[in-house]
């Protein structure tokens, strides 16, 4: 902006308030200020502070914010993550009857007359401290797992799309519940007054991808009231919904209309009487600071080259994983209380090992740059990195199977996420899946146990965060969720 | 992409009230005070649900709550506070012994415990749910002090409720604040300048009834409260879920905007919607109608599984029902009995039965009109269908005269003779026949007389190989043509002096695997053995023709086969080839029957022939015994479309009706299908589903009503128009209340009993009981009136109340659930627009049809679309659909308008009878700067420019300058009335700037008014315009004009 501008800008503001504060009167305008928010500073007295409906939180929190890298039409865990080096002897073999155990799968395999084993086509090495196993398609993450919980025994009871995604997104399977986002919005708010406390990036959809949909109840906020729902940074057009002015409007004169509106409003309210008025005049006043503090957010030009080198070469490409994983990093720096960054395309139903590792590429070297970049910038420990998706992919082959390629279907019973940072025991991998990682044996991550162990790493009791609805206490893990205490440090 | 997200400073919402407190009175009241303590605090564990119940305690009914219990000890003993375990718990200091235990997350307030020690104390009477019992019709309330507000019997309940709170009504509002805030809640439009001052000159006693007639009448009111009822139908324009393609289901929407604007009896309005399908023999429009137990999201994703899909749309139709007719919300009950209404979990499962049977299939196959579906021709559809009809049959009709008119008369006489011999017919002699791509290892090499062998006219071909080598063409068109029992023939001559190992000839009828060879097996296609490689024997004598011939059949190619390739194929030697073609019956190209005895004889050893199935059938019965109507038709088909004399006649006929029934065609498929309701031929049988999961049957249930409400009425059936019945019964407890809620809820913000979708036990309890029940009686008595029941409300006094509000009332009722005040909100996200596109002068009001899809940011569906969903790219219509009514706007559930999503709206994913209302930096944004409200405030300003550029009268009482005249004019389109003094300074100030500005800039200021489809009026001057749209910006942006006050 032109330095005389902004200049302007900052005179007429310094008009607007100043005649606010005399207009309105010091108690009204107090009043347009969360008095919550103006204890933002001192939260850190009071580290159970709350800035949402929850009064307090529940216990000190070890996680201010979280970032979700959603892997969305679930991530093949036996490519990726579980090691399963025995499969080789079963290329091709039915997968036993005593491992499937009769348990349903989709529609799409259980008319094939054959379940054939597919071993993982790709070399696994061990990485870190512990010697953790980690595919050669993911180099980057293998890096930095000493930085990951790996959890390797997640599980769902969804097998489709739609209701899985839905399933872990909101804790029920049928659309009309809040996301955890929103959640968080409603529970505990966020420091940022100028950002939305839940933050959700889609990423665009890469080489290697098979995709499926996205739907906008994903980061909805069910019953809660609207204004809890995630805020969908966009890639295209302006990055919040309606940002930019008009063109030929440029800020100092959006200034004078809104001085304009501001002083007849301001009448309105002293004629009226309704708060709801000088509610709408800050709001205003909000949204002109939006209109500065986003396009501030979403310019990157002024991180460092070597920054921008780690997050590899598609970080200045705006709607890419890596830009959105540079971007939730401004967001956590921000205070954003939930950012949640969507890469689809992992429904990998046939030539997987022929695309996998194109869409590896996309994701693997940014979400291990967050994760070092987080930690640099002394971050990690209090920012929690989640990475999965809805669901994991099955042992057998959907489709063709050889020695070159084979696709795998949806699978419920276990899959791999990880978790890192704030809260979280680091270089951990808990839990055990059987040898054709189709079932749990020891330790089952539900995903509601999931979602309980995020609300708790941010100091939040899973079943004391409720609204009431239809004449129910409702909640993110509804009747279910346990926190994982094992992982929790 | 929506992005309702409130970064909200804003502490006014954080100033909770307890809403109770207000209206507090000296004795507990079971219904209102204990049992929501009760059912929040104890249900859970002492409850209905007798699977979750501890100690065997039950507080819900008298009995339990009074038994001995275990331990010896009794819960209630009525008047005894001291021998009451409950009492002695819950103000226990004993942590083990506290009640509600601690894990439990519930605890008792002071005030709690004084309320339930109380109602002890005072005999702990237990009264049922207060909605479970059905509405008697209450005296109205006498008043003490403001009997003089009162304008009808509402005002009543509401005054006597303010006496006893000691406060005192609103005076009425003023009239231009009161025709706005009426036109507004009745048609979701404001006022006209002219309509305001109509009223405000009409000092007749009868003006504000006047104009609510008006309103009633206008076609307006039933587009706006369609709207609200589609929320609750949860009515998209896409199948919601997975995919999410469209859907058609706009004529449903259609029949709802009808049924308010016709006034349609809410008893009926609910049957027909939800048993349309089931009435005797329904109208369209009933059936239609149906299409609300279809409005449901359903899915076609690859993988699902039928039954539990199934099950999903059962359990929605089921909840939907008792959301919006029984204001229960029975979604626990999925899963297990409902620990705080009392409905179990097979009572949940018996309403399910009544939705069990439905037709549509799991998957709804992605399609546009997934069955069971109703085309819905208009009257003027069904006559140019009927048209069509007509001229089609006149054509038939002269079809039928020429052929009477026709004596014909076979050439070959009579009757046929039945071996009619085939004929031989050359295809290729001298040359290929046309269209023949002529190929070959080398060219064709054609010979005559002079230089070669001839059999037959001028030229014959020749090749000299010394290996594999042939000439061959395809393409020929048209074709040869193979019939019964046809052989084909050709011509070769072998030179002796250069005899080849084997000749082969080929026929292409879209493959080459035909093929016949004589002599050494040494061409190595097709299959030994196979029509693919025919052995014939050896080699023909050399130096001489020969006839070739082979039987179509045994190379494959039966009758019917149409061949459009040759090939002369030989390995070494040298050969000549000449004539060529088949011996068939089959007429060729350019030849015909004249015969009719000929050609019955050549259909006769057709196995596939093409002509109609009855023509086939008499031409295959005996010649006697045939039928005089068979004779016909063999004639009639023979003369119409064989007979190479007589089908010229009919070639011109039979085109003009191919091309009438194609344009009928066309035209079918433009009248809208709608997705109905209707039930399987056979019931399916209903399981309690154990944990709500579709594969774990439990107890078997038929269909049924809980048996808190009332039973099925004498004689319904037990269906669904059984149930409709049942709810609109005048006895029904629930129904009416429910509904006069959410239509108080329109006008107030609030019902009168807040939850609208919960009525049970962890409902809010109304604020007005007796009003609610004198509503619902009264509603009940009108007949379902419900155009009657809106007049009822906005005729009251208390909703013509002012809305201005002091600092006291504020904290004493900032929801104004008391109502001492009138009604102020923020408008929908419709009104809003539509709002702005009227006093823009934009609007465009052409009424139903297809959603359309106005303006709409980039990107919105194709972030999040399913790639290769029909929804997946967002496409504008352009045009008029820009300004077209909201309720007209393309709904896609996965994605939907995000204008309105920033607004509030729904998803419309699920039934909602409830729109939180929230205010937002977002919401700021929108309005600012949506193209569609910059456009809007574009042709606002043209709009008063141009208003007052002809006339020099200022308006009465001004006597501003012109611009003053301009910004009024806008001021009052939006709000209503005139701007004061003050506030057209602030106005003209702000223009003053802005015109500065864009005077300075004419670029910047062609740039703003270029935004919008609609073309800028280019007798403005630019400057000028663009500080006006500004100010007409800031204008709609405006808190009063957003709101009705």
């Amino acid at each position: 902006m032109n330095p005389i501008n902004e200049y302007a800008l900052q005179e007429t503001r310094r008009y607007f308030l100043g005649r606010a504060a005399t207009g309105v009167g010091t108690a009204a305008l107090a009043s347009l200020l969360n008095p919550r928010l103006l204890g933002a500073d001192s939260a850190a007295a009071d580290p159970q502070a709350s800035l949402g409906q929850l009064p307090k939180l529940h216990h000190a929190p070890k996680a201010k914010r979280v970032i979700w890298l959603f892997m969305a039409d679930g991530p093949s865990q036996l490519d990726l993550w579980d090691y399963k080096p025995g499969l080789s002897e079963y290329f091709d073999k039915d997968l036993p009857d005593s491992v499937r155990m009769g348990q349903r799968i989709t529609t799409m395999t259980s008319g094939q007359t054959r379940l054939p084993v597919a071993p993982s086509k790709f070399a696994f090495q061990q990485h870190g401290q512990n010697g953790t196993w980690v595919s050669e398609l993911l180099p980057h993450l293998g890096g930095v797992v000493d930085d990951l919980c790996l959890i390797k025994t997640m599980n769902t009871e969804a097998i489709n799309h739609d209701p899985a995604i839905t399933y872990i997104q909101t804790g029920s399977q049928i659309p009309g519940r809040p996301s955890l986002g929103s959640w968080l919005s409603y529970g505990i708010g966020s420091p940022n007054a100028d950002l939305p406390a839940y933050v959700v990036l889609h990423s665009r959809i890469a080489a290697g991808s098979q995709t499926q949909a996205l739907f906008a109840r994903l980061w909805g906020a069910g019953f809660l009231p609207s204004k809890h729902q995630g805020v969908a940074l966009r890639s295209v057009g302006d990055p919040v919904l309606y940002l930019s002015n008009p063109d030929g409007v440029d800020q100092a004169t959006r200034r004078q209309m809104l001085d304009g509106l501001a002083k007849l409003n301001q009448r309105r309210l002293e004629e009226q009487g309704d708060p709801e008025i000088a509610a709408r005049i800050a709001q205003y006043e909000m949204a002109f600071r939006m209109q500065m503090s986003v396009p501030e957010l979403t310019d990157i030009a002024g991180e460092d080259e070597k920054t921008l080198e780690m997050y590899g070469p598609e970080v200045k490409d705006k709607g890419t994983f890596a830009y959105n994983c540079l971007l939730a990093r401004r967001l956590a720096e921000r205070g954003v209380r939930f950012t949640q960054v969507f890469l689809r395309g992992w429904d990998h139903h046939g030539s997987l090992p022929q695309n996998i590792p194109q869409l590896c590429k996309a994701m693997d070297q940014p979400a291990a740059a967050l994760i070092k970049d987080l930690k640099a910038r002394g971050m990690l420990d209090d920012t929690l990195v989640v990475w999965g998706g809805e669901f994991g992919r099955t042992v057998y082959s959907q489709g063709t199977l050889n020695k070159d390629t084979y696709g795998r279907d949806h699978h419920p019973r276990c899959f791999t996420m990880w978790l890192a940072g704030g809260g979280i025991k680091p270089g951990v991998v808990h839990g055990q899946t059987d040898d054709f990682s189709y079932n749990v044996t020891e330790k089952p991550v539900h995903i509601h146990d999931l979602n309980a162990t995020i609300l708790h790493c941010l100091g939040i009791h899973h079943e004391r965060l409720t609204f009431p609805f239809q004449g129910r206490d409702f909640r993110l893990t509804d009747v279910h969720g346990n926190v994982v205490r094992d992982i929790v440090a | 992409m929506e992005i309702r997200h409130c970064l909200t400073l804003c502490a006014l919402s954080l100033v909770a009230i307890p809403s109770n407190s207000a209206w507090a009175e000296e004795s507990p009241d079971f219904g209102r005070d204990i049992r929501p303590i009760l059912s929040s605090a104890c249900f859970k564990c002492h409850g209905f649900d007798d699977k979750t119940r501890m100690a065997d305690l039950r507080l819900d009914t008298l009995e339990g709550a009074t038994a001995k219990l275990e331990s010896g000890t009794t819960a209630v003993v009525p008047g005894k506070t001291a021998e009451s375990e409950l009492i002695r718990r819950i103000t226990s200091t004993d942590a083990g012994e506290k009640m509600p235990p601690a894990d439990s997350g519930k605890s008792l307030t002071p005030r709690e415990i004084e309320l339930l020690t109380k109602w002890v104390e005072q005999g702990a009477e237990f009264q049922p749910h207060w909605s479970f019992v059905a509405p008697v019709r209450p005296e109205l309330p006498e008043l003490k002090q403001h009997a003089a507000a009162v304008r009808n019997p509402i005002d009543r309940f509401v005054l006597a409720r303010l006496e006893r709170e000691g406060l005192a009504p609103s005076p009425q509002a003023d009239k231009v604040t009161l025709i706005r805030r009426v036109t507004l809640d009745l048609t979701g439009l404001p006022p006209t300048p002219q309509e305001v001052d109509d009223f405000l000159t009409d000092n007749s006693p009868e003006a504000y009834e006047k104009v609510v007639d008006r309103l009633l009448r206008s076609p307006r009111y039933g587009e706006h409260m369609a709207r609200y009822w589609l929320d609750a139908a949860r009515y998209g324009d896409t199948h919601g879920l997975h995919l999410d393609n469209e859907r058609s289901m706009w004529p449903y929407r259609d029949w709802v905007v009808r049924a308010f604007n016709d006034n349609k009896p809410y008893d009926q309005f609910t049957i027909e919607q939800l048993a349309g399908d089931l009435l005797p023999s329904p109208t369209l429009d009933q059936l239609v109608a149906s299409g609300f137990n279809r409005c449901n999201v359903t899915t076609s994703e690859g993988g699902s599984i039928d039954e539990e899909v199934r099950v999903r749309y059962a359990v929605d139709r089921t909840e939907t029902m008792s959301t919006v007719f029984l204001g229960l919300t029975l979604g626990c009950a999925v899963c297990h009995t409902h620990k705080f209404d009392p409905v179990t979990q097979k009572e949940f499962y018996s309403l399910y039965a009544f939705f069990n049977s439905a037709a549509d299939a799991a998957m709804d196959g992605n399609a546009l009109t997934p069955p069971p579906i109703k085309k819905l021709a208009t009257p003027e559809q069904e006559a140019q269908l009927k048209a069509f009809d007509e001229q089609i049959a006149a054509v038939n009709k002269t079809m039928a005269d020429t052929l009477a008119a026709i004596e014909y008369v076979d050439p070959m006489g009579t009757p046929a003779s039945e071996t009619l011999e085939p004929k031989e017919y050359v295809w290729i002699d001298d040359a290929a026949p046309s269209g023949a791509q002529l190929q070959g290892n080398s060219e064709w090499k054609f010979v005559t007389k002079a230089d070669g062998q001839v059999y037959s006219g001028e030229k014959a071909t020749t090749r000299k190989a010394s290996d594999l080598s042939q000439h061959f063409f395809t393409g020929a068109s048209p074709g040869l043509k193979v019939g019964e029992g046809d052989k084909l023939f050709a011509y070769v001559f072998l030179d002796p002096s250069d005899p080849p190992k084997e000749i082969m000839l080929q026929w292409n009828d879209g493959t080459w695997e035909h093929r016949a060879y004589w002599g050494e097996d040494v061409i190595p296609w097709g299959g030994t053995g196979t029509p693919s490689r025919l052995a014939m024997g050896p080699l023909p004598a050399a130096g001489e023709w020969v006839r070739l011939e082979v039987e179509a059949a045994k190379v494959g190619l039966n009758p019917g086969a149409v061949i459009n390739g040759w090939a002369f194929t030989q390995h070494g030697g040298t050969t000549f080839w000449d004539k060529a073609g088949v011996v068939t019956r089959t007429p060729q190209d350019g030849q015909g029957f004249d015969s009719l005895a000929a050609w019955e004889a050549y259909e006769k050893a057709q196995t596939n022939s093409q002509i109609p199935g009855p023509v086939k059938e008499a031409i295959k019965a005996e010649a006697d015994k045939r039928t005089d109507d068979q004779k016909k038709q063999i004639r009639d088909h023979f003369l119409q479309h064989v007979c190479i004399t007589t089908k010229p006649k009919f070639d011109p006929l039979r085109q003009q009706i191919d091309e009438l029934t194609k344009k009928k065609a066309e035209f079918d498929a433009t009248i809208p299908i709608s997705l109905v309701m209707a039930n399987m031929p056979q019931e399916r049988e209903t399981f309690v589903l154990v944990r709500g999961a579709y594969d774990k049957p439990g107890e078997k249930v038929i269909a049924a009503v809980p048996s808190i409400l009332p039973p099925l009425p004498e004689g319904a059936p037990v269906n669904r128009l059984g149930l409709a019945q049942w709810l609109v019964d005048p006895q029904h407890p629930l129904m009416a209340r429910v509904t006069v809620n959410r239509y108080w809820q329109q006008y107030f913000g609030n019902g009168i009993v807040k939850t609208a979708e919960d009525f049970g036990a962890q409902g809010s309890w109304p604020t007005h009981p007796e009003l609610l029940d004198w509503l619902a009686r009264d509603f009940i008595e009108s007949g379902w009136d419900v155009k009657r029941l809106q007049k009822l409300i906005v005729m009251s006094g208390t909703y013509q109340q002012a809305s201005k509000v002091t600092p006291e009332l504020v904290e004493r009722d900032p929801e104004n659930q008391l109502l001492a005040r009138g009604p102020r909100f923020r408008l929908d996200a419709e009104v809003l627009r539509d709002s702005a596109l009227f006093v823009s002068g934009l609007l465009i009001e052409e009424r139903g049809g297809k959603g359309v899809k106005p303006y709409q940011p980039q990107g919105i569906w194709e972030s999040v679309a399913f790639q290769g969903s029909n929804t997946q790219n967002y496409k504008p219509d352009g045009g008029d659909a820009n300004y077209r009514r909201t309720l007209y706007t393309f709904w896609k559930r996965t994605a939907p308008p995000p204008g309105l999503m920033t607004f509030d709206a729904p998803s419309r994913e699920a039934c909602v009878v409830r729109r939180s209302r929230t205010n937002t930096p977002l919401q700021a944004l929108a309005l600012m700067n949506d193209v569609q409200y910059v456009e809007a405030a574009r042709k606002l300003a043209e709009r008063v420019m141009i208003a007052t550029s002809d006339t020099t009268v200022a308006p009465a009482g001004s006597s501003s300058s012109a611009p003053a005249d301009r910004l009024s004019l806008a001021f009052r389109l939006a709000t209503g009335r005139q701007p004061t003094g003050d506030e057209l300074a602030i106005l003209n100030e702000t223009h003053a700037t802005h015109l500065a500005k864009y005077q300075a800039d004419k670029p910047a200021a062609e740039k703003l008014l270029a935004i919008g489809e609609s073309k800028r009026s280019e007798s403005l001057d630019v400057a000028e315009l663009a500080a006006t749209t500004l100010v007409c910006n800031l204008i709609l942006n405006l808190d009063e004009v957003v709101t009705k006050e």
